[in-house]
């Protein structure tokens, strides 16, 4: 599939402090992919010169297979972005900002649009200044979002939004990325994240740790199987003693290997007369993957 | 292009303190007709009409603040990545703000000076003749070059002040250097004309500039200014041509 975003061997530095060190990604069309990774990774960074905003040392970006420099940037027609935090007017009202970058002859039908996916309507009208700090959270979405662009970039889009809003920014961009549109989003909130991404893209310290499939991290973490039972403490001592790998903590967590059967384990339990109560599969989510992946800080595959 | 303006004088538009500025000038240019039509001896009319019943005085006042606001407010509001990421380059951005900059005084001006010539009918039709000669121009031709010169001089502050409010992304910056700037061209007048008579290439300074008006209403500023009201129009040009181009520089490489 074509890529709508490539960056190649990327650096920058803000004075003589280094910030990005030869970050190397694509992005393919159609793809929802995370940009994750701590504080002052440099995840914003990475956005703001994929849109032209910020000056880079050397290395390439291309958007739609053109360069992108913060001085050129007509391959941004289609982008629609969202950086940080929103960029408002406090004399304008909310549809003013709309109307302001809104382009196209069908202007107004997709500012209603936008305006009712996210429920603004009840104070698009007022002046920004009155807002509160989710609902500029949700007019820069809009304004990210007016254009019907073909890529999106939303940096830390959840900020401040209520879990209602958060649902519908989901629908939202899932919806998008059905028709084709592209998204880049970074979050700390992994849980919302792991509902929504295909792809993750890990950084550190300015370097990319991890590109893979959302599905790929997740399988590397590791899987627990989890019992419950009358007497969990005898249970750990007898399956400890079979060879069982066992996680920490009182209750009773088998790490799940490949090869490994479910039949031998009951057995355990069965022939020391111990009661189940309860068993689960326990997935690791994004966040145990993350956490590992960067106290490792496993190199990219 | 037209896009940007468009986006700019919209928010212009949006802005209450636009309102706000037309009714303060055309107020204060109607508060000093009346003035000189009642104390004619504190306020001598055909000065006033001369000078636009103050007018052009507060034009140079509002301007620096507009201009100042309308590049330092989206650093201020962070709206200058909005403007940024889209398909225009930089240099689009900042050349709209100019240009409408540009409008915006030209508006004021024009308001000006629509409204001394209704405040000479209306309250000095019999004080003095537009049609006048009054040394080799007459009257009304008179004010047009006066105001001619000073919109060149407004812009040499007005160029400064963009310059300033790009470089320092605040408006507050700006508008005190353009204040500051403007007064000590009028305080320090003497003190640099001085110098510019020890060091006669001092002349070309951007302060002696701010002369062009004066001299165009009165010749023999010459002896002190040492430039040709050729050369000082030329100069201001120059100035307003290099300031803007700084500017443009500085708002080019800037990280945001
Ligand atoms: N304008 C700037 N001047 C100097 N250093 C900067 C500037 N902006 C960012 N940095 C530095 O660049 C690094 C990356 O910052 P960036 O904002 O990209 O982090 P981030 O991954 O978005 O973090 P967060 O999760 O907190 O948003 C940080 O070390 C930060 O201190
Ligand atoms: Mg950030």
């Amino acid at each position: 599939m074509a890529n709508i975003l490539e960056v190649k061997h990327l650096n920058k530095s803000f004075g003589r402090k280094p910030v990005l060190h030869d970050i190397s990604f694509t992005v393919q069309k159609g793809r929802i992919v995370g940009l994750v990774g701590p504080n002052g990774a440099g995840k914003s960074t990475i956005m703001k010169t994929v849109l032209g905003l910020t000056d880079f040392s050397n290395g390439e970006i291309l958007v739609e297979g053109q360069t992108v420099t913060a001085t050129k940037h007509t391959s941004l027609a289609y982008v629609g972005a969202l950086i940080e935090y929103p960029g408002i007017y406090p004399f304008m009202s909310g549809l003013d900002h709309l109307k302001l970058f809104a382009t196209g002859d069908d202007q107004n039908q997709r500012i209603d649009e936008v305006v009712t996916e996210l429920r603004m309507t009840k104070y698009i009208k007022r002046k920004a200044k009155s807002y509160s700090l989710g609902m500029k959270q949700k007019l820069g979405i809009a304004l990210a979002l007016v254009n019907h662009p073909n890529f999106v970039v939303l940096d830390e889009p959840m900020n401040g939004l209520d879990p209602e809003s958060n649902k519908d920014l989901r629908n939202i961009i899932t919806n998008l990325a059905k028709k084709g549109t592209t998204i880049l989003i970074s979050s700390h909130i992994l849980s919302e994240l792991e509902k929504l991404v295909n792809d993750v893209l890990v950084i550190d310290k300015g370097r990319i740790v991890s590109q893979s499939s959302m599905r790929n991290l997740m399988n590397r973490g590791k899987k627990y199987l989890v019992i419950k039972s009358a007497d969990d403490a005898k249970a750990k001592n007898l399956l400890m003693a079979a060879g069982y790998e066992l996680a920490d903590g009182d209750d009773v967590r088998i790490l799940e290997t490949d090869a490994q059967k479910l039949m031998p384990i009951l057995k355990i339990y069965v022939e020391n007369d111990i009661e189940i109560l309860d068993i689960q599969h326990q997935q690791s989510d994004l966040e145990t993957s993350l956490l590992t992946l960067l106290a490792n800080d496993q190199v990219t595959e | 292009m037209l896009t940007l303006i468009h986006q700019e004088t919209f928010k212009l538009m949006h802005k209450k303190s636009t309102y706000f500025v037309s009714l303060f000038l055309a107020g204060m240019i109607i508060l000093f007709g009346v003035l000189a039509k009642l104390y004619p001896n504190s306020f001598d009319p055909k000065s006033m009409f001369n000078i636009n019943f103050t007018g052009i005085e507060w034009i140079t006042f509002l301007m620096i603040a507009a201009s100042a606001s309308i590049v330092a407010m989206e650093f201020q509001y962070g709206t200058v990545k909005e403007l940024l990421y889209r398909k225009y380059n930089r240099g689009q951005v900042l050349v709209s703000k100019w240009i409408v900059t540009f409008i915006y005084s030209l508006y004021m001006y024009v308001l000006a000076l629509v409204l001394t010539l209704v405040l000479k009918v209306v309250l000095f039709n019999h004080t003095f003749e537009l049609g006048k000669l009054s040394g080799s121009h007459t009257v009304i031709e008179n004010l047009l070059i006066s105001m001619g010169s000073q919109f060149i001089g407004l812009w040499l502050v007005l160029s400064l002040v963009l310059l300033l409010a790009t470089m320092f992304k605040s408006s507050t910056v700006a508008v005190s250097a353009g204040f500051i700037g403007y007064f000590a061209a009028n305080i320090a007048a003497s003190l640099m004309f001085g110098l510019i008579g020890k060091w006669e290439w001092l002349k070309w300074n951007p302060l002696n500039m701010l002369s062009l008006s004066t001299q165009v209403m009165t010749p023999s500023y010459r002896e002190f200014t040492k430039l040709t009201v050729d050369q000082l129009v030329m100069g201001n040009l120059g100035y307003i041509v290099v300031f803007l181009f700084l500017g443009y520089l500085i708002f080019k490489k800037r990280n945001v």
